[in-house]
């Protein structure tokens, strides 16, 4: 019942503010918002109870408990609710999938061993299904990865929302992918890996000629896309994101970079990144964590293995942000990467690290931090309201805005199923539906 | 030797009970916890699952395995076991009412499109850690079920989690028979290439061959009846038994429950006309995604649902799930619940039932009831199990706070009014493990610290193949036999 009438309210409150925004065109500032009333969580600070936080173009202008209110801002009251950043998702095929057991929707993983290439955002279907459920969760960012070969492209940092990828782009490239052959734990001369080397290798040889060339010294080099696309990663321009899973794929697939002299290295990996917590420390390694929802890696492991990893990463000092595991059931599924997080903290994890590590934690490691993750001037103002604490399964989201728009949640299309069916029930059955 | 070793159990089980119980990730060497003759749990949050509801500052008092009374201000029967639960949350332990978590060797019995003469009662894994793990989220009881291969499959079992037990007593004996039915892509073979595709390949051929066995049981039926007995079937040849027609006799004459896998309106609506055609009920529909669409028929008609609730997309079967499903099916009189059919998801049923709560506003003890009172119910142990009132199972679980909270954890899981699950015991059982693992390197080490026995260093040739994942970002597990980590790969497409 507080749905329906709160989808009400909202539909209203937009229509009017539409409307005031074609009436007062070129008379007022209408793109400047103003909410008021709600306890602010920066994330990056402290909480403000009854505060006020200014939109202006999009971005977040000025919070606190004494701002002034431009003349002329819309003036929405959130009395007794809590505003949060957007979740920002650290890895997920959100928006190149769609459903997984129909290929012609699937677009998560190419063929072959070298994808260095492909970038990612260009598949990324704006007008997914599933992007306006993830929004409805509070995931309103998303960095969208590659899944396919040992060298698997470049990902990108999207917008949930846009008319098209090119819009949704925050931050492209945002590094590149290796999937780490697990084989190379005791095998010297694995084949992937070998693989993997050799077009590492000609891809500095290629950067050296390039270079050689430019300052006038030989002829360029051919052109050569997949060779090309990693001088970034060579440069140092782009993280590596070092995908491992196992602690001894980890730390053959850690000894590996830093032997080939990568310094800007980020792991994403299974729960078992606890294992090698004291060196991701001493090496100030950032780590995705994928699934603290996983089985324990050993069968005569603790039940809570995975549910207590994130608080071991966080007492031995790694930067780090949680994920779930970004594909199959999970990519749907988005809207619940709060809850992981929030079940670390039943398993030690703080709950201000938990926080921060799907929101600030994320940004800062995906190089974002200038723009999301957290309530600060400047930012994009891209931020929910909830009834209650975003980490609980039972709050519930009332209203999002992006880059300072207002988005409707009737586009989820739970809810307008919820809506429909909710009243026709109620009709079949001669029941009042409120 | 079955003897010895339960004699060894039970010497155990006397010892750890004065010292202190300790359980073990091996079934068979995890001594069963004792059945004190009284208990009684002070000052805790109650939630009965009964019209009571949730009470505050509550006893409860267990008698032999059985609830002996839940109220204010109890008294303590002689010699009871008191435990403080001030500032803990007491409930109904959980019942996942779709759950392939320990069976052995195979789930599906992918041939003929009907094998309703298979048995899960034969294949109970007893040794499957996921009992133990599931006892550490709260569940008490499970309902082991055939995968979704065939339209009509096989019969299932309903265990509760009597780590230690072996596969006969982990059997529910109170829950009546159930069958698995399964209808839309799984059995019409949508998502995978077959070599030799069966019929039915569409809806409305899962339909029909459903309709037809049925016709066939029921003549089946018929023709055992109409043997005559004693003297008189002397001269006549008797029907040839047929163990699948017989188990779908016993369908249509309301002995043995159906628990139909559905997705889909369409197809829920066209099982429950069959039955209705042939004078019983569909007990439950599984996963029954787009159970809302379909509310007031399946109330109607008497149809339980019982669903994942928020899985969505991963199959255009599954396009029009919603995770208000349950608040939908629920405000429409459907007898409504939340199962896993995964054995990680089933460690934080729990977060599941929250979940009905944040989508469509579902009261928190009613959405509570929804992995607990109503799953015992669709089981047909509703009577025995599910609620905290006088008589019923003391299968409960105490929470350090609020159960339908992110920040909430199992302390302990009793089943039968034995604690199988104690957060303090598991720590004890750590320090075992961890012991016992030094040990063994040390035995594998020599004083040098090289391995032992191991010059040729050819380990990895008969050692057991590790089982991988290599779906999206892969999983690598070690350790687990294949049973452990066995689904319904018709069901969820590979991934999980």
């Amino acid at each position: 019942m507080t749905n329906t009438v709160f989808s009400m309210l909202t539909k209203t409150t937009r229509s009017l503010a539409a409307g005031t925004l074609l009436l007062l065109a070129g008379i007022a500032q209408a793109d400047v918002t103003a909410l008021v009333g709600a306890t602010l969580h920066p994330v990056s600070s402290e909480s403000i109870d009854n505060g006020t936080l200014i939109i202006r173009d999009g971005r977040i202008e000025a919070l606190g408990d004494d701002i002034d209110i431009p003349d002329g801002a819309q003036i929405i009251e959130l009395d007794g609710l809590h505003v949060y950043p957007g979740f920002v998702h650290p890895a997920t095929q959100l928006g190149i999938t769609e459903i997984a057991s129909v290929a012609g929707t699937v677009d998560t993983a190419e063929m072959g061993n070298i994808n260095a290439a492909v970038r990612v955002e260009v598949a990324v279907n704006h007008d997914s299904d599933l992007l306006p459920v993830s929004i409805s969760g509070g995931v309103l960012s998303a960095h969208v990865v590659p899944g396919g070969g040992l060298i698997r492209g470049s990902s990108a940092v999207m917008n949930l929302d846009g008319w098209s990828w090119e819009d949704m782009v925050i931050n492209a490239p945002v590094g590149m992918h290796i999937s780490f052959p697990s084989g190379a734990v005791e095998d010297d001369e694995n084949e992937d890996l070998q693989r993997i080397e050799r077009v590492i290798d000609r891809a500095r040889h290629w950067k050296q000629a390039s270079e050689a060339a430019k300052a006038g010294n030989g002829s360029a080099p051919a052109r050569n896309d997949q060779l090309e696309a990693l001088v970034p990663l060579l440069s140092g321009e782009v993280p590596l994101f070092l995908h491992a899973n196992r602690y001894d794929v980890m730390e053959t697939a850690l000894d590996w970079a830093q032997e080939q002299e990568f310094d800007n290295i980020i792991l994403v990996g299974d729960p078992d990144v606890r294992y090698i917590a004291e060196r991701l420390a001493s090496d100030d390694i950032p780590v995705i964590m994928s699934r603290v929802y996983a089985m324990p890696t050993r069968r005569w492991e603790p039940y809570d293995m995975a549910y207590s990893a994130a608080a071991r990463l966080d007492e031995a000092g790694v930067r780090f942000a949680l994920t779930d595991s970004g594909g199959g059931m999970d990519v749907a599924n988005a809207r619940n990467l709060p809850f992981q997080a929030g079940s670390a903290v039943a398993h030690g994890l703080t709950h201000e690290s938990a926080l921060k590590s799907v929101t600030l934690w994320p940004a800062e490691i995906l190089g974002v931090a200038d723009q999301l993750g957290s309530l600060e001037p400047g930012k994009r103002a891209s931020l929910f309201v909830a009834d209650g604490d975003p980490l609980e399964v039972t709050t519930s989201i009332e209203r999002v805005w992006i880059d300072g728009q207002e988005f409707d949640l009737m586009r989820d299309r739970h809810r307008r199923l919820y809506e429909r069916y909710r009243e026709r029930n109620a009709r079949a059955q001669g029941r009042d539906p409120e | 030797m079955r003897f010895l070793i339960t004699l060894m159990f039970f010497s155990l089980a006397g010892f750890s009970a004065s010292a202190e119980w300790t359980p073990d990730i091996e079934a068979w060497n995890s001594p069963m916890p004792e059945q004190p003759a009284a208990v009684i749990i002070r000052n805790a949050t109650i939630w009965t699952g009964t019209d009571e509801r949730i009470l505050e500052n509550a006893d409860l008092v267990i008698r032999n395995g059985r609830i002996h009374s839940v109220g204010h201000g109890l008294s303590a029967p002689r010699n009871a076991i008191e435990i403080d639960a001030e500032g803990k949350h007491v409930t109904p332990g959980i019942i996942d009412a779709h759950s392939h978590a320990a069976i052995l060797g195979g789930v599906n019995e992918a041939s003929r499109i009907s094998t309703a003469d298979v048995r899960i009662r034969d294949v109970i894994d007893s040794e499957s850690i996921n009992i133990y793990r599931q006892l550490a989220g709260g569940v008490t009881a499970v309902n082991l079920l055939h995968g979704s291969a065939n339209a009509i499959g096989g019969q299932m079992s309903v265990i509760k989690m009597r780590w230690g037990a072996n596969p006969a007593d982990l059997v529910f004996e109170a829950a009546p028979e159930g069958i698995k039915f399964a209808l839309g892509e799984n059995p019409k073979q949508s998502n995978w290439q077959v070599d030799e595709p069966r019929y039915p390949q569409t809806r409305h051929g899962v339909e029909q061959i459903i309709r037809e066995k049925f016709q066939q049981a029921a003549d089946y039926r018929q023709s055992m009846d109409d043997m005559p007995r004693g003297r008189a079937a002397r001269d006549r040849v008797p029907p040839r038994p047929n163990h699948e027609l017989a188990a779908i006799a016993e369908v249509i004459h309301g002995e043995r429950d159906v628990h139909s896998h559905a997705y889909r309106a369409d197809e829920m609506l066209a099982l429950m006309r069959l039955a209705e055609q042939f004078d019983f009920v569909i007990k439950t529909f599984h996963h029954v995604l787009e159970g809302y669409k379909i509310a007031p028929q399946m109330a109607e008609h008497g149809a339980a649902g019982s669903g994942f609730i928020d899985w969505w997309s991963f199959k255009y079967e599954a396009r029009d799930a919603v995770a208000y499903n349950m608040a939908l099916m629920h405000e429409s009189g459907v007898l409504t619940g939340i199962h896993s059919d995964n054995p990680e998801l089933a460690r934080r049923m729990n977060l599941e039932a929250a979940k009905a709560v944040r989508y469509g506003g579902v009261d928190e003890h009613e959405a509570f009831k929804m992995i607990s009172t109503w799953p015992a119910d669709q089981l047909g142990v509703g009577d025995r199990t599910g609620r905290l009132a006088d008589g019923f199972d003391a299968d409960l679980v105490i929470w350090n706070g609020h159960p339908l909270s992110v920040y909430s954890k199992v302390e302990q899981t009793w089943v039968d009014g034995r604690r199988h699950f104690d957060l303090e015991a598991d720590l004890r059982m750590r320090e075992q493990l961890e012991a016992e693992h030094a040990e063994l390197i040390a035995l594998a080490l020599d004083e040098n610290g090289n391995e032992n026995g191991n010059d040729n260093n050819n380990a990895g040739e008969d050692s057991a193949p590790e089982r991988r994942r290599v779906h999206g970002f892969a999983t690598h597990l070690t350790g687990y036999r294949d049973s452990e980590l066995d689904h319904d790969e018709y069901c969820i497409f590979h991934a999980h």
